[in-house]
């Protein structure tokens, strides 16, 4: 069974004037042991999906999904309490800013003891609980790979390096010895040296302790070193999903096609002097969503057809949701089964 | 710079529209600027909206009290007081000079106050930061104080009292102005307009000072409602404006005399003043609201 | 530390700048230069003469500053033009009683104001909120003076109920001792204490109200706004993805967040407090400072200003600089001073 099944998950955010739908049928699944990265460029709605999976949505936002459960629980209609739990302990969130996730004016060791779940310090007097909570928060950190802990541990959050400050993320989310682990662009802005040791710790982390990592990015680079299936995010609609080797031999979506071809190094017969090369035109802003599929009016191949939402179909365990699939004849593509509502994506 | 409109139908209003949208959406807030506007209104006004010479006193309808009591008459909607002088007119001509000489005073603070900080903002170092230090003293010593050593030194009267409450307000603007400019001075954008050469003064005037319009007023609503509760405060203490002029406070204290038995003389100026307060506070909180708003989206 | 050096020397140069200016004050006084030093107003030429010797203004300004500088810590403050009373000797009956008004109304805005503030900010958006926000707005808009003769109107007048004016009953003979009634009435020997408290209760309750109303909407007000502000920030909402209570998440990051930046605004709020408290002082007949000064004024009694001046903002900006002080010694982010904005 999925650890984490969403499934046609629209987000309607209120603007005051309209009412949009910032996110339309998205369909993610993550099991246990897995990394899956969810990519897509800036706009196209990661960081809005992970705040609904984790409940931080403000007031004018509603959300309608046929489900959203973890291991089996309805994540939508439980009580605040019941949800708080879970995120508690079973999932956590390592967000993009370091500094400005952590309260200023705290020490970063005492946020650290904070993380510790009350369940796994013994009883005794205060004391004692004490020194078991610095106990595990030095061990924490040593995981992560902070070697120097006693100089980071009473210093405050504007005082630490990012970097360091990121794995100290890292280190509180895992914490409460989560199942989940949701990275949301998590090592934007670092330089290749860092993002390369968080890359690999979160790998360590994955074999040795079976946490599932749900790896928010626009990085693909970065992402398909560590992560084992991917999903393709395009302006709130999910574009592709799949094993990470297939996608990246055979791109069947567009869009998942103009992304790698963007990244130079996937691109071996690049000439010199060439144009890079990219979708003509921009993502298009939350007042003028294109109707059927968004990619629609930027597509090379786009077609009458593209009005309409495409369905999701699936080429084992390759899903897809275009009407014009690239290495794809139109035969197959035709009779490709349909994701239905009842399965899972990957089935 | 080539300008092309990608989206027809999109209109993006100027920020100054912006918060004008934003704050009408408020009932309450638009409530109290309609009022404010009725006081200003008055205020420029006010010789021909009273019905009566305020300074006319008929010994014949000495105490009248307001139109909707028994003893009252319409011509004298609000009454009159123990000179017989009509009430509504001294109303009027007292709103005139408590608004009016709170919107100088304001008007001045901001002035001078702006300038102030626009140079301390640039001149940098040990000196400015000491000027600050300062200046944050001074902005905690009681505005009476100020008012009472000004007073014994040049005398009562309405300009005395008026420089006093100037004097107070001035080191907020100058404080305010002071730390924008240095922050922005520090940013980008102003970096790059002094590498295309522009002086000091033009990079104040084009770059920094349209960012800093906004909290300008917001500051200075609240520096209104201040002026106006000093400047009627020492009226009410004498201290201020003085008989013969009309002001709300001094109203306050000369209906004090005669309040047992005629309470309306002390409520009634006592309103107005509360009123116009009350419309420049929902008016700032309603522009501070909007402000908020447009900076979150 | 070297905080504290540098608040240490802004105490220093601010007492300095405050007393350079007072020492300034009787040249700019209309009058006498001589009465409005002394206070006593000399009747013949022999008694100038005499007087102007003990004043050293034979001498230069910097003796005569040395001088002043000298008499003060002496505590020779020199006597009221007036009615040539002890000025050290009145100031030190007045002063007590207006501490004990601000105090009173400052504990209610703080016990009050400041946790009604913070819930009212966290429950946004509903009644509880808006009418909250309500009385706030009506509270400080509200001219003190009006607001206290309303309350004379409505209590004293029309009812009854309270008394008008002074600490307490004549009848009863308190003698001063702290100068604090409550405090003083509890000390002494007088056999009807429990009168004795009501009355001085009776006495007390309206001129506090007073200035306790304002000063409450106001501390409502930027709690309210400084708690909004805090919890739309990025680390709360990570606390909430951590799984934390709402309650562990205001106690533990929330208050010292939100309450930091607003206690120099807080503090700011002291002064206008003293203000309206002498203006109280004057309506209610209330034996403090404040009715003390201004009925100094309209006595024109210099020497009286110059002290009380000297006085009041001495008090008021040692208060506010050690506030500031502990302020920026509390908060890890130093470096990043920047005051909330209302």
């Amino acid at each position: 069974m999925a650890l984490l099944d969403i499934k046609n998950l629209t987000l309607y955010i209120d603007t005051g004037s309209t009412t949009v739908k910032a996110l339309e049928k998205v369909n993610l699944q993550l099991n246990e042991g897995e990394i899956r990265a969810l990519v897509g460029e800036s706009g196209s709605g990661k960081s809005l999906a992970v705040r609904c999976i984790i409940g931080a949505i403000p007031d004018y936002w509603s959300i309608k999904a046929d489900r959203i459960t973890y291991q089996g629980q309805d994540l939508l209609n439980m009580s605040y309490e019941q949800r708080r739990q879970i995120m508690r302990r079973e999932i956590a969130v390592v967000f993009q800013e370091p500094t400005s996730s952590l309260d200023p004016s705290v020490t970063v060791g005492e946020q650290l003891e904070e993380s510790i779940p009350p369940e796994f310090i013994d009883k005794g007097w205060f004391w004692q609980q004490n020194r078991q909570r610095k106990k595990i928060a030095i061990s924490l950190i040593h995981r992560v790979g902070i070697k120097e802990h006693e100089q980071y541990l009473n210093a405050y959050p504007h005082e630490i390096p990012k970097d360091i400050s990121q794995k100290l993320m890292i280190a509180m989310a895992l914490a409460s010895e989560p199942k989940i682990l949701i990275a949301d662009d998590s090592t934007r802005g670092m330089e290749s040296t860092t993002k390369s040791q968080i890359l690999r710790l979160l790998d360590k982390l994955n074999k040795t302790k079976n946490l599932a990592i749900l790896f928010v990015s626009h990085d693909l680079l970065a992402i398909t070193s560590v992560a084992h299936t991917m999903t393709v995010l395009y302006c709130g609609q999910t574009v592709e999903s799949g094993k990470v080797k297939s996608l990246l031999r055979r791109p069947l979506h567009p869009y998942t096609k103009a992304l790698l071809d963007s990244a130079p190094s996937f691109q071996l017969s690049l000439p010199t002097k060439s144009p890079l090369a990219t979708l003509k035109g921009t993502i298009p802003t939350l007042q003028h969503l294109p109707a059927g599929c968004r990619l629609g009016p930027r597509c090379p191949n786009a077609r009458k057809e593209c009005v309409q939402t495409p369905v999701p179909r699936a080429i084992q365990e390759h899903t897809y949701s275009c009407h014009f699939p690239l290495h794809v004849p139109e035969g197959i593509a035709k009779r490709a089964p349909r994701v239905s509502k009842g399965l899972g994506a990957n089935d | 710079m080539q300008r092309f409109n990608l989206y027809q139908e999109e209109y993006h209003p100027s920020p100054l529209i912006n918060i004008w949208l934003e704050f009408r959406r408020s009932h309450i807030a638009l409530a109290g600027f309609v009022l404010l506007v009725v006081f200003l209104v008055i205020t420029l006004l006010a010789p021909l909206i009273a019905p009566f010479d305020p300074y006319l006193q008929n010994t014949n309808a000495i105490l009248l009290p307001p139109a909707w009591e028994p003893n009252g008459t319409v011509a004298h909607l609000l009454g009159t007081d123990s000179l017989g002088r009509d009430i509504f007119s001294r109303l009027v001509y007292g709103c005139r000079t408590t608004f009016g000489s709170s919107l100088l005073i304001v008007a001045i603070s901001v002035f001078i106050g702006v300038g102030l900080g626009a140079l301390a903002g640039v001149l940098s170092g040990l000196r400015s930061s000491v000027v600050n230090h300062l200046l944050d003293s001074i902005m905690s010593i009681p505005t009476l104080l100020i008012a009472i050593v000004m007073v014994a030194i040049l005398g009562t009267g309405l300009g005395n009292a008026m420089m006093a409450i100037t004097l107070a307000l001035i080191p907020q603007f100058v404080h305010q102005t002071r730390t924008f400019v240095r922050n922005e001075l520090q940013k980008d954008y102003v970096l790059l307009d002094r590498l295309d050469g522009a002086s000091s003064v033009r990079i104040f005037i084009h770059s920094i000072l349209p960012g800093m319009v906004e909290l300008i007023v917001v500051q200075a609503t609240i520096a209104l409602s201040i002026a106006i509760i000093d400047i009627s405060a020492l009226g009410f203490l004498n201290l201020a404006a003085q008989d013969p002029l009309i002001e709300l406070g001094l109203s306050l204290s000369q209906g004090l005399e005669v309040a047992y038995v005629a309470p309306w003389l002390i409520i009634l100026p006592g309103l107005c003043i509360f009123l116009m307060v009350l419309s420049v506070n929902v008016v700032g909180e309603g522009l501070r609201s909007a402000l908020r708003t447009r900076l979150h989206h | 530390m070297k905080l504290f050096i540098r608040y240490l020397n802004l105490m220093v140069v601010t007492i300095f700048i405050l007393l350079l200016f007072s020492f300034i004050l009787p040249f700019l006084f209309p009058g006498d230069l001589l009465t409005n030093i002394s206070g006593i107003s000399p009747q013949s030429n022999e008694q100038r003469i005499a007087l102007e010797q003990v004043y050293k203004l034979d001498q230069s300004i910097f003796h005569q500053f040395a001088f002043y500088i000298e008499s003060l810590l002496d505590g020779n403050w020199g006597v009221s033009t007036s009615d040539q009373s002890n000025l050290l000797h009145e100031l030190l009956l007045a002063f007590p009683a207006t501490l004990e008004l601000v105090a009173y109304a400052l504990l209610i805005a703080v016990v009050i104001g400041i946790p009604v503030g913070f819930l009212s900010g966290l429950k946004n958006h509903n009644p509880l909120d808006f009418s909250v926000v309500t009385f706030s707005i009506v509270g400080y808009s509200f001219p003190v003076v009006w607001l206290a003769l309303i309350f004379i109107t409505i209590f004293c007048l029309q009812f009854q109920w309270l008394p008008i004016s002074g600490r307490i009953d004549l009848l009863f003979d308190v003698p001063t001792e702290t100068g604090f009634i409550l405090i003083d009435i509890a000390r002494s020997g007088i056999s009807n204490k429990a009168d004795a408290y009501l009355d001085a209760l009776h006495h007390l309750i309206l001129p506090t109200a007073s200035v306790a109303i304002v000063t409450t909407a106001l501390f409502i007000r930027f709690t309210r706004r400084s708690i909004m502000d805090v919890m739309e920030k990025d680390y709360i909402i990570a606390a909430k993805s951590r799984g934390f209570t709402q309650r562990q998440i205001f106690f533990k990051h929330g208050l010292k967040n939100a309450l930091l930046p607003i206690l120099p605004l807080l503090v700011l709020q002291i002064s206008t407090l003293i203000t309206n408290v002498m203006i109280i002082e004057t309506i209610f007949s209330w034996p403090g400072i404040g009715r003390w000064l201004i009925q100094a004024i309209y006595q024109q009694d210099y020497p009286a200003i110059r002290i009380g001046m000297l006085v009041v903002s001495l008090c008021v900006m040692a208060l506010t600089i050690t506030i500031e002080f502990i302020t920026r010694a509390m908060n890890p982010a130093r470096e990043r001073a920047e005051s909330a904005t209302v």
